[in-house]
């Protein structure tokens, strides 16, 4: 036998005993066990301690519902805190150590605490935490640091695996005690898709704990058999170690399943799946949680709930104790008693409250020994099964704000009519109570439900079972005098701070719960909360109906971060886009920026340079010497097809598209519907019906989807069509003087001269003796520039062949960064400027937008206040003192003006070090800016502490008249 | 010609990468190329007839593909529909659009995509891991495509046989999409515990 309290039957197997450590010392228990039962079989009573007070404590319930008995599981970063006993289904080799001691679990030091529980009562923190202010961040907070939560983490990143995933079903059965069964039977021979899900690792709820018959046969039996046929159904997917944990929109449920917690080692395997399950009715079968009593020093070790003590005997054959009393209020109770001496357990006495018979104290240092009752007895007893009625698992019912009603038959809340839309309630979670009436209504709900949706099958007969007697008193608390009568004991909350909240005029029951942290705990309350309200409307002579509950909210049982995470972590936590030469640039040197999703490189690096400044401003100026390459495949490209295309993107383009002559590119902006600017690029005309459409990289998907509206939604009629081609293409920007002639000796058969091919230009050629390619003769930097597309599968050879080509030309790849020093210096704007707040007029380009069609914002872009001449205009800025670098985010004020937002004269959007110039340069937006050039003016930073006198000039600051990019 | 004696070489993301995890086999389908063809308004009847004579292809219905040898239809939208078709010529848009004759507009979309050849009896347990939409044999058939959104990034799901799908997503980020598809058949292997 494994353990000193093992007992006959169970559903355990005996014949595989596992080997476990509980605080470093070896135990055995057997498959079938959990970590409580295999505790309770080696006579541990001892397993934590509480809260605020570190009272001993022990095993209290035998499910997700425990308040006492949390342990720390496995070791190192492994391990994992705050976990139930009673729902860890034991295996070989687990390890698992008690929590919230100092020094050892016996003689915890902290226990101190509970010598100064009387300064220590409801709402002592907003009480004891107020006076001196200067204590509040110095002393208090790390002194309720130190002493918050129970178990602690490891420390260390998690090792386990997450995963996440998605169901679809029919129906969602929540819970596999016998209404969820009755219910999967039915659904599932009517042919629905089904899913079962349990929080359990053995089906059956209350049958494999109780000894009812199910048609004519010991209940759990039953359910072992219809488990089977629900296994051979191709339609029903049976969840067990899986909590359905939250109810969301439109039938979606949240339900974490275990996969491998119940194994010494997971392997490669995921510890955890997370799962969006997509339902068309769900039904809550979670049956009911058994409740407390408060009486006097009620939470000694060997004091549990009774439908725990039944669970232990039953289901894992093992006995609590060896003298057993019941303290009940209902007919369970009697039941336990009957379960217990049928097992060969001593029941010293029943002590029923309907009988006006109570528990009035309870005696034992180290755990029960003896019981002081009503009558003014002592009996001897070293477990106590308690059983204070039934609270319905109601939790998932309120995720949509509903409310739960009281229904006094039954002493406990049940579902109100407000339901998450497609949930129904069957069974003790819907309050009824009995077994007979639990399977009929789970069975009756299904059948119903497979109607409604066309099941193809029959449903068949409910299964038969008596209705056993369910008579419940409401019997709360039995006074206790000076001793503590606890009601949750996780949080060390009393009957007397009960009565205090009340009496200091926290009597709602949010506010209640907020200042005595009653079912704030890791269980949420779920055998307290009740308890507590009923006390609660006691002290203030209303009834528990009028008192009204707390609201529930998700997870039902606390989940793991690193289950929400899933497998997002580390490099996994977003995808990566990478340009056609990422391998090219990773060779060539390039350090690597995340733009979006993008990789892009930012700069080339060559050995010598000592940052990366040197290596921006050597590719800055080989751009304006030479020639440079630099991938510009991130820009959005969109492909515009249709007999309406050019008249679509007349209308989502401010300035006229309407006419642009194929073979030609424009560059356009865009405003939204506010007549705010929001994105520019460039648009191709290949052919009368065919576009290409650039935008920004950032804006790429944003666009697209607004093309999309506009086409669907706006202007159905017009012929358009619309296909992303960013990743079709790479496209390399070649730019610099010497730009033609590099183009000239991979381009074929082509005459690039400004005749043939000026400024503006775009073609579909081939390249490199075939390739086919499109060259568009577009410049970002001022330069004579090109932009050339190859098929995507080219560009890391297209950017090895420009290399090769232009060597003695001097061609030299650069990044983001010199992309960026580039149009700084040649004026040309980017998301540092079109930030949302930004018109065409500010950005110089009022007169763009044309007043002669209608477009996406033109209308609302005359508006009063975003024309004005006294508005914001785009200027570019440079040092009085040359030697000083200019920096992002300044602002713009007159000298001897106070820093303040009424003198704010603008502010700097973008800077750079030109080595063109020689110099730091800036652009900015500045009232009235465009008639302000050769002023000077204070940029003032408060956030890095700078204040610099700057001159305002064109924000052209290389080749304001554009002879380059047209040379 | 151009001046320089040099070719450009094709680099194909993935290139033919080929996994076998369990029963479970990945395969990028280098060999296929991608078309999209938009129906021009009101020219849904001679595209319909221009693919029915060019290839007896039918033009399938929204969300489902239709097969004539080894051309495949995939209709992403009523007003676009995606042809697959074996890639052994570069110039798969122009031969389509030499097939359409004017009948729809074609777009070159072999390398905006990687498809992943996805086969095997488990692929549904690996699918479930990844997708929103249920793509379970019942709701989503042989013959079924879909468009969803998997580890963040676009999908086209085309279910070409009880055992198997293709999966298309964005080349740009075909690395990360093989490694996600690999993650979720690999978390669904067989070291997962018996229920």
């Amino acid at each position: 036998m494994s353990g000193p309290h093992r007992i006959d039957g169970g559903q355990i197997d005996r014949s595989r005993t596992l080997k476990f450590q509980w605080n470093h010392k070896y135990m055995t228990g057997y498959e079938g066990d959990t970590l409580a039962s295999a505790l309770l079989a080696n006579g541990i009573r001892l397993v934590g301690r509480s809260f605020k007070y570190h009272r001993p404590r022990g095993i209290f319930s035998a499910g997700s519902e425990e308040p006492n008995a949390l342990v720390q599981l496995r070791r190192g970063a492994y391990q994992e805190p705050n976990t139930r006993a009673t729902t860890t289904e034991l295996f070989d080799g687990l390890f698992a150590t008690s929590q919230n001691h100092r020094g050892s679990l016996d003689w915890d030091l902290m226990a101190v605490n509970d010598y100064l529980a009387p300064f220590l009562s409801a709402g002592f923190y907003y009480k004891t935490f107020m006076w001196p202010r200067a204590f509040w961040e110095r002393l208090y907070e790390p002194v309720i640091r130190a002493s918050a939560g129970l178990g602690r983490l490891s420390g260390k990143p998690d090792p386990d695996k997450y995963d996440h995933g998605y169901l679809h079903t029919d129906l969602l059965i929540i819970g596999a005690g016998p209404t969820g069964l009755a219910a999967a039977l039915a659904a599932g021979r009517a042919g629905l898709r089904v899913i079962l899900a349990d929080e359990d690792f053995r089906m059956g709820g209350r049958l494999n704990t109780e000894t009812y018959e199910v048609a004519g046969q010991p209940g759990a039996d039953w359910a072992a058999g219809a488990v089977a046929e629900l296994t051979s159904l191709p339609n029903v997917r049976l969840m067990p170690r899986t909590t359905v944990y939250g109810a969301y929109d439109h039938g979606i449920y949240g339900a974490l399943e275990r996969r491998t917690d119940h194994l010494a080692d997971a392997g490669a395997s995921p510890r955890q799946v997370l799962w969006r399950v997509y339902t068309r009715r769900a039904i809550l079968a979670a049956g009911a949680t058994e409740r407390s009593i408060a009486f006097a020093d009620n939470d000694r070790l060997g004091i549990m709930l009774a439908s725990a003590v039944r669970t232990y005997v039953n289901r894992f054959g093992v006995a609590p104790g060896r003298e057993v009393a019941v303290f009940t209020n209902n007919e369970d109770g009697l039941r336990t008693a009957e379960d217990l001496r049928a097992k060969g357990v001593e029941v010293v006495r029943v002590i029923d409250a309907r009988q006006g018979e109570t528990v009035t104290g309870t005696i034992g240092r180290k755990g029960l020994k003896a019981l002081t009752l009503g009558s003014g007895q002592t009996i001897p007893a070293d477990c106590l099964a308690v059983s204070g009625g039934w609270s319905p698992n109601v939790a998932l019912t309120c995720h949509h704000r509903g409310r739960p009603v009281w229904r006094d038959g039954i002493a406990g809340f049940v579902p109100g009519d407000d339901l998450p839309p497609g949930m129904s309630v069957a069974g003790a979670a819907n309050g009824t109570m009995t077994l007979g009436a639990c399977l009929a209504e789970g069975h009756r709900r299904a059948a119903e439900i497979a109607s409604e949706l066309g099941g193809s099958g029959s449903a068949g007969e409910a299964p038969g079972a008596e209705d056993e007697l369910f008579n419940v008193k409401q019997f709360w608390h039995v006074p206790s005098g000076k001793r503590r009568a606890w009601v949750d004991l996780q949080n060390d909350v009393t009957a007397k701070d009960m009565r205090q909240s009340h009496a200091e005029g926290f009597r709602a029951v949010e506010h209640l719960k907020r200042y005595t942290t009653l079912g704030m705990a890791t269980d949420q309350g779920k055998n307290s909360n009740v308890l507590g309200l009923a006390i609660m409307a006691e002290a203030s002579g209303r009834s528990i109906a009028e008192t009204g509950t707390t609201i529930f909210r998700p997870p039902y049982t606390p989940v793991a971060i690193g289950a929400f995470a899933g497998r997002s972590r580390g490099a996994d936590f977003r995808p990566a886009r990478r340009t056609p030469t990422h391998d090219w640039a990773a060779e060539t040197g390039a350090d690597f920026v995340e733009a979006g999703l993008w990789l892009r490189a930012q700069w080339y690096r060559r050995p010598g340079e000592r940052g990366w400044r040197d290596s921006v401003d050597r590719e800055a100026a080989a751009v304006r010497r030479a020639v440079g390459i630099c991938d510009v495949s991130t820009l959005g490209k969109i492909d515009i097809q249709g007999r309406d295309a050019a008249l679509f993107l007349n209308r989502v383009y401010a300035n006229p598209l309407l006419k642009l002559p194929v073979g030609r590119v424009r560059y356009g902006l865009m405003l939204r519907e506010d007549g705010f600017a929001y994105d520019d690029g460039t648009t191709a005309r290949l052919s009368e019906t065919h576009f290409v459409m650039t935008t920004t990289t950032a804006n790429a998907a944003l666009v697209f989807r607004n093309l999309e509206f506009a086409r669907q939604c706006l202007w159905p009629d017009l012929d358009v069509h619309l296909i992303s081609v960013t990743d079709a293409w790479a496209q390399i920007a070649v730019a610099g003087p010497h730009s033609r002639a590099l183009l000239g000796r991979v381009v074929d058969d082509l005459d690039l001269s400004n005749a043939t091919f000026p400024f503006m230009a775009c073609t579909e050629c081939t390249v490199f003796n075939g390739t086919p390619a499109r060259l568009f003769r577009i410049s970002f930097s001022g330069e004579l520039a090109y932009e050339i597309a190859v098929p995507a599968r080219y560009g890391d050879s297209l950017a090895r062949g420009l290399m090769a080509a232009g060597e003695d030309l001097g061609v030299t790849p650069y990044g983001t960064e010199a992309l960026g020093v580039l149009r700084i210096e040649k004026g040309h704007v980017a998301g540092n400027e079109i930030n949302g707040q930004i018109t065409a007029a500010m950005l110089g380009l009022g007169g763009m937008v044309s007043l002669t069609k209608d477009a996406i914002g033109t209308a609302l872009s005359q508006r009063l206040g975003m024309t004005g001449e006294d508005g914001l205009r785009l200027v570019g800025l440079v040092p009085v003192d040359r030697g000083v670098l200019l920096t992002a985010g300044a602002h713009f004020l007159a000298p001897g003006d106070p820093e303040d937002m009424a003198h704010d004269q603008g502010w700097m959007t973008s800077v750079a070090y030109s080595p063109e110039l020689g110099h730091s340069i800036g652009l900015g937006f500045l009232k009235r800016g465009a008639e302000r050039h050769g002023e000077r003016l204070r940029a003032w930073s408060q956030v890095r502490d700078q204040d610099i006198l700057v001159e305002v000039c064109s924000p052209h600051h290389v080749d304001p008249e554009g002879e380059r990019q047209r040379g | 010609m151009a001046d320089v004696d040099v070719t450009l070489a094709p680099r194909v993301r993935l290139g033919s990468a080929d996994l076998e995890i369990g029963a479970t086999r990945i395969r990028a389908r280098d060999d296929l190329a991608f078309v999209s063809v938009a129906i021009p308004q009101s020219g849904e009847n001679a595209l319909s007839e221009a693919l029915n004579s060019g290839w007896g292809l039918a033009l399938p219905d929204p969300n489902m593909t239709s097969l004539a040898g080894d051309i495949r239809a995939v209709r992403t939208a009523p007003d676009q529909m995606l042809l697959l078709l074996p890639n052994a010529e570069p110039d798969a848009e122009r031969r389509v659009r030499g097939t359409l004759g004017g009948t729809g507009y074609t777009t070159d979309q072999t390398d905006a995509w990687i498809i992943l050849e996805l086969a095997g009896p488990d692929l549904g347990a690996a699918l479930e891991r990844l997708s929103p939409v249920d793509l379970s044999p019942m709701a989503f058939p042989v013959g079924a495509a879909a468009r969803t959104v998997m580890e963040h990034m676009g999908v086209l799901v085309v279910r070409t046989s009880e055992d198997a799908v293709l999966l298309a997503s964005a080349a740009s980020s075909a690395e990360s999409f093989l490694h996600a598809i690999e993650v979720s058949v690999r978390n669904v292997q067989v070291s997962d515990p018996e229920t």
